[in-house]
């Protein structure tokens, strides 16, 4: 979800209006990847790193987040999204705004529509490091730790290998999100900005990557000449 | 107040009870083929499932509390308003001992009760003296259940019959009798003690500070009972319904002469209203088995959210249900302008609601001597502690009541207050305290082998384990204990088991 603030300043409108102008898109993805079939969606909406932004910026962040999560609960949970939110250890994140993201955990948890999982206050080397201290206070031998026990000790381990990462306004970098998951990942790197980034630009992402030859490092299964 | 509440009243040695091999009932040692007098074939256990028993506590209740006795030692020391479904509970599960078959349960909870009323004494606020092992007030304390057990089928419609009436006041003086008291405490025939408890209205009740608390504050503030607690803005608008209701049915109930004493209102038509309401919850007698039984009640309404009771597998559908159902009231209520700019306090709880909720135990806004009694015999009772642990127990909590006394009471007044205890957080956790610590450990530690195992830990817990030590077989070692233990008590560090034991409702 890049791009916000650029959008904001070639309008010059101050960045907090570029945030506001993200809930359209947000909606519009989820719904966009709800239709074309996506059982799991993860949106990275705020970082470990992003708390170093502007007091400012990051208090009307908060106050924007809880409107949009209140303003969209109800329809969330009748499309059967499973909503749930990864991160959210910072004492920072104001106890008002975790009381809703539980709630919405809590009402849409037994819905299995689409799984849509939002990191906030998210780090992907931090969710390893808490892995890691999850196996060594479950005393689990090291000899015993293969990655699949230890994938099983990250936040929300069902959640499966990411398949395809979209990162907007043209950034091509990882920067800290999901590390475990994205270890196969396709990356895609549109140019658009996020707030401009509408349904028809995603579905372009999924045939983008629908082409993509993914091997795992193998060879192509298929190789030239054969049936 | 000053002087009651600076030392600990040590514990007393509690009046002997009946000895347990040659009991002897009371004064008129019933007929031989008469019913039993405890159990399942006792007048008292036809009414102890009656669905209007419910009304009927309260009643009972407000009598109690209007002994200037009774309701000194309650408005000082009990828990009834901040934690009324722990107290619920307990009060039910004394009186399941104490009627039950099994002669020797009923024995031990005596000896218990007695050592629990032995701690509890002081001076009122107007410095006459109180004491929960006062006879007459003891006394009293049971007449109240057997009055207003007759008064409850007298407002539903159906009188008890003579026989009927004298079996059953022969199981409350045998019930006096078990506790210790003595012979003539209660006058020794029904027709006896309707002269005694009139006398008692009309000369000695009085509009206690209780009383006020039960009929005008518990029903305002009553909490939703854990089960429900998810739903708690919905329990709020039914409670401010409901508890005027509740209020106005248990104040018409009383006798006129405490109503007049005690400046209780006259509730234009209450007495239909009584009528009513004890006549309608009296046809929840024909539901059917099971669903109006009160020890189902009392044990579904105090199910903690995270207990491994059988029945909370059972009630987890319909709970969860209501989770939902609360989790979308809460996001669909509009916001409070402004409603965000609460300082971002983080994940542990502030000192203000730690002191609410965890320390002041009696909801009088201070911290006090009683509070942490309080502590100490809810502890005691989910362990079942016998001599000497218990002593013990409330020994090393009033230890910790000197060390906090000292280090937080900066008025001098023998009190904290919650204002002088956000003062002086950092400085709480003191040898005291993990000494409360360390004896807490031995006391559940059961079989003394250093470790708390999964059995031990759902005694005091009354849930589970948590699952990562479960999954991993370890058990919870002394010092992880103490210091999980200092670390809550201290408000450092939020923890569902101990909320479950100290501050829910």
């Amino acid at each position: 979800m890049d791009g916000n603030g650029r959008w904001a300043s070639r309008r010059s409108l101050p960045r907090s209006s570029g945030h506001s102008a993200a809930e359209a898109t947000v909606i519009e993805v989820i719904e966009a990847a709800r239709r074309a079939g996506v059982e799991w969606l993860s949106l990275y909406a705020f970082s470990t790193e992003n708390w170093r932004r502007p007091r400012d910026e990051i208090a009307a962040l908060m106050l924007l987040v809880r409107r949009v999560v209140r303003k969209h609960a109800p329809l969330l949970h009748a499309r059967g999204v499973r909503c749930r939110f990864l991160g959210v250890s910072d004492s920072r994140v104001p106890a008002p705004l975790a009381r809703d993201f539980a709630d919405l955990t809590l009402l849409t948890g037994a819905n299995r529509g689409m799984t849509l999982t939002v990191a906030f206050d998210h780090g992907g080397r931090r969710d390893i490091v808490e892995a890691a201290r999850s196996l060594l206070r479950a005393g689990v031998p090291p000899e015993a730790v293969d990655e699949r026990t230890f994938a099983a000790h990250l936040p929300f381990p069902d959640t499966p290998d990411v398949d395809l990462v979209i990162r907007t306004s043209g950034e091509q970098r990882i920067s800290n999100f999901m590390l475990w998951q994205v270890a196969y990942a396709e990356l895609v790197f549109p140019p658009v900005l996020w707030p401009d980034f509408r349904a028809a630009h995603f579905v372009e992402c999924l045939h983008t990557y629908r082409q993509r030859d993914r091997r795992f490092g193998g060879v192509a299964p298929h190789a030239n000449g054969e049936t | 107040m000053t002087d009651s509440r600076a030392p600990y009243p040590g514990p007393r040695v509690p009046r002997p009870s009946a000895p347990a091999d040659d009991r002897a009932p009371g004064p008129s040692a019933p007929e031989e083929e008469g019913p039993p007098l405890f159990g399942p074939g006792s007048h008292f256990h036809r009414f102890f499932d009656d669905p209007r028993w419910a009304l009927a506590m309260i009643r009972a209740t407000v009598l109690e509390a209007a002994h200037p006795q009774v309701g000194a030692a309650l408005a000082g020391n009990s828990t009834f308003v901040t934690h009324p479904w722990r107290r619920l509970r307990n009060t039910f599960l004394s009186l399941q001992r104490m009627f039950g078959a099994d002669e020797a349960v009923r024995q031990r909870e005596a000896t218990r009760l007695n050592r629990l009323h032995a701690r509890i004494r002081g001076t009122d606020a107007e410095g006459r003296p109180y004491d929960a092992m006062d006879p007459g007030a003891r006394a009293w304390v049971v007449a109240t259940l057997f009055e207003t057990t007759v008064t409850m089928c007298r407002l539903g419609g159906q009188p008890l019959d003579q026989a009927t009436l004298r079996g059953l006041y022969t199981e409350f003086r045998a019930y006096l009798a078990v506790l210790g008291g003595a012979d003539d405490d209660l006058p020794a025939t029904v027709e006896e003690f309707w002269p005694y408890f009139d006398r008692v209205v009309e000369e000695e009740l009085e509009g206690t500070e209780a009383v006020r608390v039960i009929l005008y504050k518990l029903f305002d503030h009553l909490p939703a009972p854990p089960v429900l607690e998810e739903l708690a803005p919905l329990w709020a608008a039914g409670r401010s319904l409901a508890g005027p209701v509740i209020g106005a049915i248990t104040i018409a109930s009383l006798p006129e002469s405490l109503r007049r004493r005690a400046g209780l209102p006259d509730v234009p038509g209450g007495q239909a209203l009584a009528q009513s309401a004890y006549l309608a919850v009296g046809l929840a007698r024909f539901l059917p088995d099971g669903w109006s039984s009160t020890d189902g009640l009392a044990g579904l309404l105090l199910l903690s959210p995270d207990g491994d009771d059988p029945r909370a597998r059972a009630v987890t559908a319909v709970r969860d249900g209501l989770k939902r159902a609360g989790a979308l009231l809460r996001l669909l209520a509009p916001l409070p302008p402004e409603a965000e700019e609460r300082a971002p306090g983080g994940v542990g709880r502030d000192a203000e609601e730690f002191f609410r909720t965890v320390l002041d135990q009696t909801g009088d806004g201070h911290l006090d001597w009683p509070d942490l009694a309080a502590m100490a015999r809810e502890v005691a009772g989910r362990l079942d502690l016998d001599e000497p642990e218990e002593t013990r127990l409330y020994d090393a909590f009033a230890l910790w009541w000197r060390e906090l006394q000292q280090a937080l009471d900066t008025d001098g007044d023998g009190r904290v207050s919650a204002a002088e205890y956000a003062a002086g957080v950092p400085s709480l956790a003191g040898p005291a305290l993990i000494r409360v610590a360390e004896v807490l450990f031995d006391v559940t530690d059961r079989d003394g082998n250093g470790t708390i195992d999964e059995e031990e830990y759902r005694t005091l817990f009354r849930t589970g384990f948590r699952r990562e030590m479960a999954e991993a077989g370890v058990s919870y070692a002394r010092s992880a204990f103490v210091a999980d233990f200092v670390a809550f008590m201290t408000g450092r560090r939020g923890s569902d088991a101990y909320d479950g034991l100290l501050a829910e409702a």
